[in-house]
């Protein structure tokens, strides 16, 4: 079985554990990521327990990871992405365009001198998790040293000496038996939709609420760093929408802001949480349970609200029909949430054209067997625990095509 | 002799698989499925049912056992010993693998709308079955009512069974129907489409949110009325079926609960053969080399027993790696100090421990959590990173010099799998920690036990924590617990000899938790700065008992 090789595109969930898979039958194989960071959309998220364990799954993200970039087996280009696939002989020949990384990860610390120190706004950014490995990347689109060589403070100040910022992007060729495509999905954009999202400051999105959450532990309003007292969740942003032609449920927003919603219930009592939804899907072996709770410290409303307007007093106020009165009701609040949806990923089209492989009719990847197999919600909306059992399925059919 | 030397001279047998056989325990679609990959790869397989006849055709190659009863399971992987009831007779088996297969039970909901079964109240495999036979002219043009999620909720699976029915009376007998719930259950692939073709087809969906639907069955066998009110409009409704269907719940097979205790495996909270824990993603139990697959371990949508079976295969067919065998990391157990309580036995998580006059360790079983070696009252057990011998080194090398003004020495027990990662978090992330704080990286909280505590108390600690995984979440199922029983029971010894309880802290943490975990120790030394040194002295006679 040796000196088999597989090619994962993608190091989200689904690509991390088909890895580490792989890499147990002793396969080689060459992890692809597109962003300077491994752990796609899971690493991001934070944990919602609250004294128990609410089986969201984020952990297994963060233990994944780590098992991934300790193996030997595996080897991950970050910054990656395919130029060029051509098969002969069942054998897959793949031109890789690798971005630099700019900052070494055998030099760096992690001590985030650069971080504090680079005065362009995003050019440098910070990992999730201490297997990012390094933990601080250079954004090309941001850095004044790309724009016009005006700024090469991070390289002067970093103690390591990590940091070279003239280097140039690399193409590479890699031979391999087999790939497994493993590109997630993309977090819905709600800009289109009336909530006012990226208008006002305090209508965030539920993955913009997760990482706040991992990261401050508690949540604060954008745009006064004022503990809110209303929260109101907004589900199904994105998903099910008809107009929008997104004929699908992405199965994890329900699950995602109810055990959001109640971790904040419990590190911030004093705040009042309503969550607008038009259906609240089971999500979790113990569901029943949950939610007859979660209706003690949530007010569940089941409507979808209207525009979103700015209040004088910097609040937001919407409108949405009741049901036990029938009326249009009217409602203030100080942060709102809007629960957005699994959508396809933004390179999906020209992927399915680099590698022939079909697209649903929603966008998604459809399944794909004969030496390219898919993984993950590259396919559709899946939870993570969900993702990591269609990654093992795509590594078993692999074995069996590598006749391992 | 020190533990540590017997630990040296203390040599475990390596159990070596004595055999590549795997028992399938089952007789549905989800076990055939199972034994014909394996099959395909030419694995050797035992396939057993309690029923006597098996409802679909094996593959040949295979050892079918039909009308068996299984008694008891003894050892570990590779090398599980079986007794199974064959006619009255002992049958024995040893194999490498178990997979547990078999097929879920479905219950009508009847009696939660209060119904009684009849002509015209149907349940919904009654349904199914009705129309997988294609001659049921007496559904042309009939009104069908389908209550689901109604008294509880119900799930993807309840509803797409539902609107496939739906569909089919729509398209081929010209039916008209009603679907009335509280959720609609569209998290499944293609529900949200299917939803909307059957409403296209006419399917009318009525939602309840707080308000339920009256339902009322004249006689037993008499028609049903129902009546209620809109939710949107508040207009008040009447429906009469010539047809209602009640949807079901999905249970665990009906052995469930004597396999789960043959086996020693953890149940979830209906009863499924895996405990509600993301560490058993997706067919893994507590038990190494004891799968679970299909219905015996979750509802299961259509497909995902090809999903179960291909995760099956990796764990059957992944070859073993050199360190989880090598059984120098293993409890060892010191038959001359063990009492024989099988207190360990009682505890293991992962059911390693071999009972008999001695406690012995099946090395291949264990996961080294040390929670045996923490409640093992003789100090018969030991294991590698938590001997005394270890710790003490460690605390003492990580004790820091006494400084000019009080800098509380704290002493940080820390599950490897939550809190010690979620230490390096935080000062990757550049969180300000306390910094007297050491930390002791431990397999599993559980592992911690009062000698450790004493021990980081007669080195000086100032305070000691245990950090553990959440509830639900530890990968020993109740290490965590364990290690708040440990813990609270020494607060309270140390409290009746009038030492402050407060200096010692148990508290759970997540990888992910950075923040928190910086909050929970700068908390902590706030505690201890206002309490002041720690005052405790123990003489070295009375720590003898440690040695
Ligand atoms: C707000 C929100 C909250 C959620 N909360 C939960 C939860 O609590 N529990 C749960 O179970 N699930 C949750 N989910 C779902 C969860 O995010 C997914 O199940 C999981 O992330 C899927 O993993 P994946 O690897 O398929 O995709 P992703 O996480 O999207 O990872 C895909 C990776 O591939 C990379 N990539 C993309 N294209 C290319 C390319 N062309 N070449 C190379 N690399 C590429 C991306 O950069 C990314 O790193 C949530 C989702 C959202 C949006
Ligand atoms: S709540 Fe989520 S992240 Fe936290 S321990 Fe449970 S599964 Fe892990
Ligand atoms: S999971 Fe809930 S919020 Fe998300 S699309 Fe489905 S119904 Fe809407």
């Amino acid at each position: 079985m040796a000196d088999k090789n597989v090619l994962v595109l993608g190091g989200g969930i689904a690509g991390l554990s088909a890895a580490r898979k792989l890499a147990d039958f002793d396969i080689g194989v060459q992890l692809i990521e597109k962003s300077a960071f491994l752990g796609g959309h899971g690493i991001q998220f934070s944990c919602k327990a609250t004294d128990k364990c609410v089986k969201c799954g984020a952990c297994v993200v963060e233990e994944t990871l780590e098992n991934v970039v300790r193996h030997p087996k595996i080897n991950v280009l970050l910054n990656t992405q395919t130029q060029k696939i051509t098969r002969s002989d069942g054998q897959f020949s793949v031109t890789l365009q690798k971005n630099p990384a700019y900052i070494d990860p055998e030099k760096c610390t992690g001590c985030g001198l650069c971080f504090e120190k680079c005065p362009a706004h995003g050019a440098i950014s910070r990992g999730f998790s201490k297997s990012n490995l390094p933990f601080y990347a250079i954004s090309e689109k941001n850095c004044l040293f790309m724009k016009d060589k005006s700024c090469s403070l991070c390289q002067d100040t970093c103690p390591e000496e990590a940091i070279t910022l003239d280097q140039k992007r690399t193409d590479h060729v890699c031979e391999t038996d087999a790939i497994i495509v493993a590109t997630g999905f993309e977090a819905f954009n709600p800009e289109s939709k009336p909530y006012g999202y990226n208008v006002f400051d305090n209508v965030i999105t539920s993955l913009e609420l997760e990482r706040t959450l991992r990261q401050e532990s508690i949540v604060s309003r954008p745009s006064d760093n004022k503990p809110p007292e209303k929260i109101a969740f907004i589900q199904c942003v994105g998903s099910r929408d008809a107009k929008l032609g997104h004929l699908w449920c992405s199965k994890i927003c329900c699950g995602s802001s109810l055990r959001m919603a109640k971790l904040i219930r419990s590190r911030q009592p004093e705040t009042e949480m309503a969550f607008f939804y038009m259906d609240v899907q089971t999500f979790g072996k113990d569901f029943q349970v949950f939610y007859e709770t979660v209706q003690d410290d949530i007010r569940m409303i089941r409507a979808i609200p209207g525009d979103i307007f700015r209040t004088e007093t910097d609040r937001l106020r919407m409108a949405f029909l009741d049901n036990s009165t029938h009326e249009i009701l009217e409602e203030i609040f100080d942060l709102v949430v809007l629960s957005v949806g699994i959508t396809p990923g933004k390179d999906t089209k020209e992927l399915a054209d680099q590698l022939h492989l079909a697209v649903s009719d929603s966008g998604f990847l459809s399944p794909s067997e004969n030496g390219i197999f898919t993984a993950g919600t590259a396919l559709g909306p899946m939870s993570i625990a969900e993702t990591i059992s269609n990654a093992g399925n795509a590594v078993w059919e692999t074995l069996k095509y590598l006749r391992i | 002799m020190g533990n540590v030397e017997i630990f040296k001279n203390l040599k475990m047998k390596k159990v070596t698989p004595l055999t590549e056989k795997t028992l399938v325990i089952g007789n549905g679609p989800q076990a055939r499925c199972i034994a014909e990959e394996l099959l395909a790869k030419d694995a050797d397989l035992i396939v057993a049912s309690e029923e006597n006849a098996f409802v679909l055709p094996f593959p040949e190659k295979t050892e079918i056992l039909t009308g068996v009863k299984i008694r008891s399971c003894e050892g570990s992987v590779g090398n599980f010993n079986l007794t199974l009831d064959k006619d009255g007779e002992k049958v024995s088996r040893i194999v490498e693998n178990v997979i547990i297969a078999e097929e879920a039970v479905r219950k009508p909901n009847f009696s939660l709308y209060g119904l009684t079964p009849c002509a015209n109240v149907i349940s919904l495999s009654q349904l199914k079955e009705s129309l997988s036979d294609d001659s049921r002219p007496f559904f042309k043009n009939k009104k069908f009512v389908f209550l689901t999620g109604l008294a509880k909720e119900s799930n993807a699976v309840i509803l797409e069974e539902i609107m496939r029915a739906s569909l089919k009376l729509q398209s081929e007998f010209h039916a008209k129907t009603y679907i009335l719930t509280k959720n609609l259950k569209v998290a499944g692939h293609g529900l949200e489409l299917l939803y909307r073709r059957t409403k296209e087809a006419g399917a009318v969906y009525i939602k309840f949110t707080e308000s339920q639907p009256e339902i009322h069955q004249q006689e037993d066998d008499g028609p049903v009325i129902l009546t209620f009110t809109d939710d949107i409009t508040g207009e008040q409704f009447r429906l009469t079926p010539d047809i209602t269907v009640a949807d079901e719940t999905i249970s665990p097979p009906e052995n469930t609960s004597d396999l789960a205790a043959i086996f020693g495996l953890d149940t979830d909270p209906h009863g499924f053969l895996q405990s509600d824990n993301v560490h058993r993603i997706s067919v893994l139990t507590n038990r190494k080399g004891i799968m679970v697959a299909g219905p015996s371990r979750d509802i299961q949508s259509p497909g995902e027993e090809i999903t179960d079976t291909g995760n099956l295969a990796l764990s059957i067919f992944k070859p073993s790696d050199e360190r989880e065998t090598a059984s120098a990391y293993k409890a060892q157990i010191n038959p001359r100090l063990c009492s024989g309580c099988l207190t360990c036995y009682s505890v293991c998580p992962y059911n390693a421990i071999l009972p008999d006059t001695t406690a012995s360790v099946m090395p291949d079983a264990c996961e080294q959590c040390g929670v045996c070696a923490a409640v093992c009252l003789s100090r018969a057990i030991t294991i590698k990173g938590l001997t005394y011998i270890e710790i003490s080194d460690h605390i003492e090398k990580n004790t820091p010099q006494k400084k000019e003004t009080f800098t509380p020495f704290l002493l940080a027990f820390c599950c490897k799998r939550s809190a010690a990662r979620a230490h390096e978090l935080a000062s990757c992330m550049g969180h300000k920690l306390p910094p007297g704080l050491k930390i002791i990286e431990v397999p599993c909280a559980g592992g911690v036990s009062h000698y450790h505590i004493f021990l980081a108390l007669r080195n000086n600690a100032d305070g000691v924590l245990v950090l553990t995984c959440h509830e639900g979440n530890c990968h020993s199922e109740r290490g965590n617990l364990y290690a708040h029983e440990q813990l609270n029971m020494i607060g309270s010894f140390l409290e009746i000899a009038g030492f402050e309880k407060e200096r010692l802290l148990i508290k759970p943490l997540a990888s992910n938790m950075s923040k928190e975990f910086a909050e929970i120790t700068n908390t902590f030394e706030k505690k201890i700065l206002d309490l002041g040194p720690s005052r405790f002295k123990m003489k070295k006679q009375d720590f003898s008992f440690l040695t």
